[in-house]
């Protein structure tokens, strides 16, 4: 062959060929056939049912509750057959979306919302909502408010999430505390008290898990946007709030002894969590562990509280960080309508009462908030309390939040590894942002 | 006619996308929307990108560090294999082993051989009394267990090695011996200059491959649920780790092209120069 010139060059240009080609096969919306694809997808024929795609992030007993759904689905009618597949693979998903045909229905987050509705990978629902005059007005608002990008509606929301800090009653009680911390200072002291060491200087069981930094900032009055909706990550209180863990857990235990008690912890949904076998003595999480303990660690004595907020401001009582779990048609679906039609089942009252009920999650309509179904989960109930709040806030929703999230995850990390300071590495997001939305 | 399916290939699969990407390098492209003309926007943002010269760096330390290491440890395998010892068939084989092993299977098994707690190589440290370090959650270490990995598959260059060893000619050996030329001699001044086209090849393919790092690092850096990720303190963040996150996860395919036509020129520089140097120390039979 007269090209092999030298085996440097020619591999070079196949690899880097190769790379190009398969991007520029993918943008051709090329002939890649559908990655999640089943044969026969049937036809507008009568009597020939649709065959549906549904991909979704959920796995374990949360798939199977899911799967029980399309099972009924399917059942109820023969127009539409659903195939529900498993795919916690957020790259995954993307890279369906961006080929020929990958699914018809899926599930995200609703943070997504903004960007993925900007670069037009889902799509809008409003024709399918005016067509059926499908009533919005059960949905909880700022839930639905989510799910909007530029006035239009790009998803509908199954459940929402709220973040309390949950507490294990006998290391509390063992450590000589009667009540959970309410206040930031309570918490400073609770965590000291329940923070053990080893001779060596080896933690062995650790007062707080590392909070997430994107929720924690709201008890100190925090906020990630500021009046005009834009970024604003060196707001005065994110900085405290994010130096007050620096300086009580990182700093004081450091680095090193917690990066090293981290490296032992058990997979988050089993019994080995950290938080279930008491190598945290308290920790920040969502609604969803009402059920987790439930069913991996049944003898924990624990409960939830809100998270504690900063002294001398009561008026930030109850803040925390809500999100939702919404479903989606994306673009390059090939059955919107019978997609639409799903949709609907899914979040329809009795759906959406089964599934967050089996999931342990908040419900996302107004009329089932007070269903007591959801009494039979033990220690639900702060979480449904914790939506009556007026402090709960979403992380903003426009077109640049991914990239947002990004800078923020790696600013973070920088902080935990003390590599900057709290305040140096939210000016150096606050810096890239502003380029960022200038664009 | 008879070279028109190579033909045809080579332009769809090849010149088509290599011609294709240099277009898409200055757009804006998102995959779902229409590329927008940006010219060399997206160079100059590169060039201002802190990630952009994270990730060559750490592109580069694995190839500085990692192939002159790796051709040495293969290197010495195969002189090690090449003495007459008994059951080298099965030495072999054992060295080559590793190779054969599917790389991701492999490495989702290195994750756990180097966890800080209870990983085996930390358990062996600890009985040799040497420091643990928390490899794969430490920025400073997580390179060097990617280095670790590698050596672990010097099978495939070793097997080569051990060829070029054999096609030395004996007679230079004699001829060594005869004037009490001892081991090291003959190594320096016999072994090394006989296998030295092999180095070459080996340098420029380990460098290339280097420069394109991927698998180990796109795997050892995965979060829950698969979010992108480049390690702690981005430490794992190789070249071609942040192409593809540009191209796929940010849907910024403009300037993940950019990112590929510049990997190019600089593999291309870098492949120059070597060839240009081997001149010097790269001795072909017959000369």
């Amino acid at each position: 062959m007269g090209w092999q010139t030298g085996s440097g060059i020619t591999r070079r240009q196949l690899l880097v060929g190769l790379m190009a080609g398969a991007v520029g096969l993918a943008g051709c919306g090329g002939r890649q056939p559908a990655a999640t694809g089943t044969p026969g997808r049937g036809g507008r024929a009568t009597g020939r049912r649709v065959t549906l795609r549904f991909s979704y992030l959920w796995t374990g007993p949360e798939a199977k509750a899911l799967e029980r759904l399309i099972a009924k689905f399917n059942e109820s009618q023969d127009r539409i057959l659903v195939q529900g597949v498993s795919n916690p693979d957020t790259q995954k998903q993307l890279a369906q979306m961006s080929s020929s045909s990958g699914f018809d229905i899926s599930d995200n987050f609703g943070s997504v919302v903004g960007s993925w509705a900007s670069k037009g990978i889902i799509r809008p629902l409003d024709e399918y909502i005016q067509g059926d005059k499908y009533d919005l007005s059960d949905f909880v608002p700022a839930a639905l408010d989510n799910m909007k990008y530029e006035g239009r509606i790009y998803a509908l929301p199954i459940t929402v999430h709220t973040l309390l800090l949950l507490y294990n009653k006998q290391l509390l009680q063992a450590a000589g505390l009667q009540d959970p911390p309410s206040t930031v200072s309570e918490l400073a002291t609770a965590i000291e008290r329940l923070t053990k060491l080893d001779p060596k200087g080896n933690i062995q069981q650790l007062g707080l898990g590392l909070p997430s930094y994107l929720a924690f900032v709201y008890p100190f009055g925090g906020s990630w946007v500021n009046a005009q909706g834009e970024p604003w990550p060196d707001n005065p209180a994110n900085v405290r709030a994010i130096s007050f863990v620096v300086d009580h857990i990182i700093k004081k235990y450091g680095v090193e002894a917690i990066k090293r008690f981290q490296s032992g912890f058990g997979e988050y949904a089993s019994p080995q969590n950290p938080f279930y076998v008491g190598k945290l003595a308290m920790t920040i999480d969502g609604e969803w562990q009402a059920q987790f303990i439930r069913e991996y660690a049944p003898d924990l004595e624990w409960a939830a509280v809100p998270l504690p907020y900063l002294d001398g401001k009561p008026e930030l009582k109850g803040s925390t960080e809500i999100s939702t779990s919404m479903f989606f048609i994306p673009s390059n679906s090939r059955h919107p309508e019978e997609a639409w039609e799903f949709l609907k089942y899914l979040v329809s009252r009795e759906a959406m009462l089964e599934f967050a009920y089996a999931l342990a999650n908040l419900p996302a309509r107004r009329s089932l908030l007070d269903n007591s179904k959801f009494g039979q989960i033990p220690g639900f109930k702060p979480w449904l309390e914790s939506l009556r709040s007026p402090n709960l806030h979403f992380f903003p929703n426009a077109a640049w939040a991914a990239e947002y999230q990004t800078e923020l995850t790696s600013a973070f990390d920088k902080i935990n590894n003390l590599k900057a300071s709290p305040a140096e590495a939210m000016a150096e997001v606050a810096r890239k942002m502003r380029q960022r939305v200038r664009e | 006619m008879f070279a028109s399916p190579w033909l045809v290939g080579f332009l769809v699969f090849q010149a088509y996308p290599i011609l294709i990407s240099a277009y898409y390098s200055l757009t804006d492209f998102n995959l779902f929307q229409a590329p927008r003309w940006v010219g060399l926007a997206n160079y100059r943002l590169l060039f201002s990108d802190e990630r952009f010269y994270k990730s060559l760096y750490n592109t580069l330390y694995m190839t500085v560090f990692g192939v002159p290491l790796s051709l040495l440890v293969a290197l010495l395998c195969a002189l090690a294999l090449n003495m007459e010892v008994k059951g080298q068939p099965v030495y072999r084989a054992l060295v080559y082993l590793p190779t054969v092993v599917p790389v991701v299977a492999a490495t989702y098994l290195w994750r756990w051989l180097l966890n800080a707690q209870y990983g085996y190589v930390n358990q062996l440290l600890g009985l040799l009394g040497l420091p643990q370090p928390l490899w794969l959650d430490d920025a400073a270490w997580t390179k060097p267990a990617l280095i670790l990995m590698g050596l672990w598959l010097v099978g495939g260059t070793t097997i080569i090695y051990l060829a070029a060893l054999k096609e030395v000619p004996k007679v230079y050996y004699e001829a060594a011996a005869l004037d009490g030329a001892g081991w090291w001699r003959r190594l320096w001044h016999i072994t090394l200059p006989a296998i030295s086209p092999v180095t070459l090849f080996q340098l420029i393919i380990g460098i290339i491959g280097s420069f394109q790092y991927f698998t180990q690092a796109f795997i050892l850096g995965q979060e829950r649920l698969n979010t992108p990720s480049g390690g702690p303190e981005d430490s794992l963040l190789m070249y071609g780790l942040y192409l593809f996150q540009n191209a796929f996860v940010y849907l910024k395919m403009g300037y993940a092209s950019a990112m590929a036509w510049i990997l190019f020129l600089i593999t291309l520089g870098v492949t120059l120069i070597i060839l240009a140097s081997s001149r010097r120390w790269v001795y072909y039979e017959g000369e």
